[in-house]
């Protein structure tokens, strides 16, 4: 099987361990990654800020990019998305009927990463090994726009020597919201600490999740208030085999 | 009218420009109608919802039979210990026991209304649901102000005039009601601190006597 | 307490108005209290609903072809209610709103006037109005008469008053009541505002309503209301005056059947609320026997004229979304600067100004979507909330001056950045370099200058890694080759 990997341009720049456990995660798997060196953004932040012409412009390098790809995989639900929710208004304002057509080809093929593993590469149990208590925070777009529902937890329950403490309030927004986290700083950060609250609550060792951007909001606070909980990007806990935990301790 | 016809018009014309698009258009009858048209419950079991849905508002509910009504009615009327009420036009006489005061509604004064502390009326419906009592304000069920401004409202529903969902009371306006109440417990608020305090402005009690005609 | 700004042609900039409310404990407590109430009420009932997404599309399908006939249906609701003796007046604006209700009350001679519950009159401005031209406005809705006797401003479109408690009611009764002694149980205070009413619904001959539904098949009106001060307004003075926006109108009597299930439902998590009055016209000998509709325009059939906004229209004022948005549930409805607050006050309140005025509602949320999910005709919010963004940007594209706003200037050089892989790698480590010089020894940025001390005022952000995943993955792809 094959994939193309779209990393999403925050994850290449602030989060390059998360591409990295995801390349690990799905060659362990059988599948056949290739990485496009061309790819910038989806255009979310545009779009969601009101630049909807800018968007445009990266929607449609995004869309002719991957037209030939057997399937894209993307580490970041909230930009899966952004591609399945408002890429066709985008090419219904600004587009042509060629570039309709060309998402309309390319749409199906593309998974968030928990969706891809239950749903292309078909399995639950990953092979991973991660001795920890461990938390899900359930991104909004995941939850809300994609509706993974219950594939994370899934295959979470499947890691050895994980322990997985359920989160009160799963459905409540963190407060990141994109440049709402600084258009409305305070509002979002009154909205973090609510989330903080419950995340904290849970004395979990990690909080994980689909995106690293609620995962950048919850790691900032709760390092700047030395909480003794740390972030990782459901990739990460996947990624990791009890062969690599020896590795890494010799 | 005159103040607004230039406005009638420009208020059209604004609407027509922007609905202008036939795409937008669509049939009524053609309409997703997918929800459940009909309750599952046979009429014991609708009864039985009735009459825990109004306990939960704080309502009295009781049984009778159509022979044994005018006791039942009798009964409750003297435990309530009031002693003037007010009825609609066409109520039967035996739902009148002797002994009070009866002010049968033809065109009362509100503040004679206002003095009377108990109405007894007719339904035209109940919804088992939601615990709804329907008043369409013909004769035996009164003008609306009757069942407002007296602190007891003592409403009879025959079992055959029940039904469990809303849209099976739909189903039986064969006509629109131009004029119509549902009454889902007594009067009630929950302004203050979401607290549910009963009995705001309308009857701060209403009770229901359910007459089995239906076996 | 001071009082909340709610015109939106003068109202400060939200997160201007929401750094008050932020630092209002109290306030914080009691919205926070409430809407998990109403909350924990609506999921339970939605639960045992099994048909609630079937209710939801049909909800949602009658409202958006009732707007797509509008003029029609206004029509023949005009026709159906002139036939049933009531008189039919059409307001373009708020100012001719006012201008007809004053003049239909002059003709009474009013001096007074009691009130049902209507954001709609909130939103013309009508109580100043009256008063104004001397004339007493009594609101009867129990939260609004606790606003009105305390000064304050609605927070919120079904349970106005939700931010204040049951200690701040008993104070401001005490005082305006003039009852002394009074304690804060929501019983006691209840009675108090039940005796105080009383005499007011027997005397006074005017009453102003809103309307929840019209119905153009018959020319009604219905109204949902817990209290009885909807039908005591209704029943007993001589004149009505029923404002409506003109987006109100329902097809056919029969789709209520859909509609007050859904609203109960949403609004107050109950399956029905306490009383639902349905009218037609004048009714002889019953109720009041002068009957005036106002249908108000005042922006709506602009957002009509707009594909993706028209959805806005579809909404039923069940408040849903502000009792589960996130935003909402921290600040409350007074930072809105509008009677209508949260996620849809977020898209209405700018529409309804034509873009003109309160251009940071649509920038007030995170777009979690937690308000589509719940609303029970279905309106996209997060989509709308878009699209206004999208308008308000290509306001600023025409303003050279908005042109140097660091966000500006920062999303149009975001736009080069991505337009190529080139130009993107430059950026990356430009960044690095940039940012480095604010980061710590552990790895960690914990102040920020200009936008970036927005984020760092409360969260720490993490360095930018010496290198980037494509670096990584070219290096591999050279081992590897």
């Amino acid at each position: 099987m094959r994939a193309s990997l779209f990393i999403t341009c925050y994850n290449d720049t602030l989060f390059p361990e998360t591409g990295r456990a995801v390349v690990r995660l799905l060659e362990r798997l059988g599948v056949e990654l290739e990485f496009r060196p061309e790819q910038t953004c989806c255009g979310q932040m545009h779009a969601n800020t009101g630049f909807g012409c800018e968007a445009f412009a990266q929607a449609k390098r995004f869309v002719r990019l991957y037209q030939d790809s057997e399937s894209v995989v993307i580490p970041s639900s909230s930009c899966v998305a952004m591609i399945r929710d408002q890429y066709a208004g985008l090419f219904e304002k600004y587009g042509d009927e060629e570039l309709r057509k060309q998402l309309a080809s390319v749409l199906p093929r593309i998974f968030e990463l928990s969706e891809f593993i239950t749903d292309r590469v078909g399995v639950e149990d990953v092979g991973a090994y991660f001795p920890h208590r461990v938390t899900y925070h359930a991104s909004c777009h995941g939850l809300r726009s994609l509706h993974v529902g219950e594939r994370p937890l899934r295959l979470l329950g499947k890691v050895r020597g994980l322990d997985l403490v359920p989160l009160a309030n799963l459905d409540r927004c963190c407060g990141f919201g994109g440049t709402f986290s600084i258009k409305n700083s305070e509002v979002s950060s009154a909205m973090l600490e609510t989330k903080l609250h419950d995340v904290v609550s849970t004395r979990a060792e990690y909080c994980t999740a689909l995106d690293n951007s609620c995962l950048m909001h919850l790691g900032g606070a709760l390092h700047r208030q030395y909480a003794g909980m740390q972030t990782i990007h459901l990739a990460g806990i996947l990624a990791n085999t009890e062969e690599s935990a020896t590795e890494k301790k010799a | 009218m005159t103040t607004s016809s230039s406005s009638r018009r420009t208020i059209l014309d604004r609407i027509g420009a922007a609905t202008a698009l036939p795409a937008a258009k669509n049939s009524y009858d053609e309409l997703p109608r997918d929800y459940a048209k009909f309750g599952e419950l046979d009429s014991d079991a609708c009864i039985h919802l009735m009459t825990e849905r109004l306990r939960e508002y704080g309502a009295d509910v009781a049984q009778s039979t159509p022979e044994l009504l005018a006791t039942v009615i009798a009964e409750q009327v003297q435990q309530s210990g009031r002693q003037r009420f007010v009825v609609p036009p066409e109520i039967p006489a035996e739902w009148m026991p002797a002994g009070f005061e009866w002010k049968v509604d033809h065109e009362l004064r509100a503040t004679d209304i206002e003095k009377c502390d108990g109405v007894i009326t007719g339904a035209f419906a109940g919804i088992a649901d939601s615990g709804t009592i329907v008043l369409h304000h013909s004769n035996t069920e009164g003008r609306r102000i009757i069942t407002l401004l007296p602190d007891w409202h003592l409403c009879i529903l025959n079992a055959s005039q029940l039904v469990e969902t809303l849209p099976e009371y739909f189903q039986r306006c064969t006509q629109p009601p131009l004029l119509a109440t549902y009454i889902s417990g007594p009067s009630a608020t929950a302004d203050i601190e979401m607290t549910r305090i009963q009995g705001v402005h309308g009857p701060r009690f209403l009770s229901l006597i359910l007459v089995r005609d239906d076996r | 307490m001071t009082r909340a700004v709610m015109d939106p042609t003068i109202a400060p900039p939200f997160p201007v108005a929401a750094l008050t409310v932020l630092r209002d404990t109290q306030l914080r407590k009691n919205v926070a209290h409430a809407t998990d109430v109403i909350q924990a009420k609506r999921a339970l009932l939605v639960a045992e609903k099994k048909d609630w997404q079937q209710l939801r599309t049909a909800a949602a399908a009658i409202r958006a072809h009732a707007l797509a006939n509008l003029g029609s249906y206004l029509e023949e609701f005009e026709k159906r209610c002139t036939e049933a003796g009531g008189v039919v007046h059409w307001a373009a604006d708020a100012a001719e709103a006012r201008a007809i209700i004053l003049k239909l009350l002059r003709e009474e001679n009013a001096t007074e006037v009691i009130k049902i519950k209507t954001m709609t009159s909130a939103e013309i401005q009508l109580n100043p109005a009256l008063e104004a031209a001397g004339i007493s406005v009594f609101e009867t809705d129990l939260a609004e008469l606790i606003l009105q006797l305390g000064g304050d401003e609605p927070s919120h479109i079904v349970a106005p008053a939700l931010h204040v408690n049951r200690g701040q009611v008993r104070e401001i009764f005490a005082r305006r009541m003039g009852l002394q002694n009074l304690s804060d149980d929501p019983q006691v205070l209840t009675a108090a505002a039940r005796t105080y009413l009383r005499q007011k619904f027997l005397s006074v001959p005017t009453a102003i309503s809103g309307a929840n539904f019209l119905v153009a098949e018959t020319g009604s009106v219905a109204v949902v209301e817990s209290e009885g001060n909807g039908r005591m307004c209704l029943t007993l003075p001589r004149t009505m005056i029923t404002l409506a926006g003109i987006e109100k109108v329902l097809p056919k009597f029969k789709d209520l059947e859909i509609l007050l299930q859904v609203l109960a439902r949403s609004a107050t998590g109950e399956r029905m609320n306490p009383y639902t009055s349905l009218w037609t016209g004048v009714t002889p000998g019953d109720g009041p026997q002068r009957f005036h509709v106002v249908l108000l325009d005042n922006g709506r059939s602009q957002i009509l004229a707009r594909p993706k906004e028209r959805q806005t229209l579809q909404c039923i004022r069940c408040a849903a979304c502000l009792n589960t948005c996130p935003v909402y549930r921290q600040t409350g409805g007074h930072a809105y600067g509008s009677v209508y607050g949260g996620p849809i006050g977020a898209i209405l309140t700018p529409q309804l100004m034509q873009m003109e005025h309160a251009q940071t509602l649509p920038f007030a949320s995170s777009l979690c979507g937690a308000c589509y999910a719940v609303c029970p005709v279905k309106i996209n919010i997060p989509e709308v909330l878009i699209a206004l963004r999208a308008q308000v940007v290509d306001q600023e594209r025409g303003q050279p001056a908005r042109w140097f706003d660091p966000m500006f200037l920062g999303m149009k050089a975001a736009n080069v950045i991505f337009a190529s892989a080139r130009q993107f790698r430059a950026a990356q480590w430009a960044s690095r370099v940039g940012l480095s010089l604010f980061t710590g020894k552990d790895g960690w940025i914990h102040r920020l200058p200009g936008l970036g001390a927005r984020w760092t005022v409360t969260r720490d952000l993490r360095g930018i890694p010496e290198q980037s995943f494509r670096q990584w993955w070219a290096a591999r792809d050279k081992e590897q080759m």
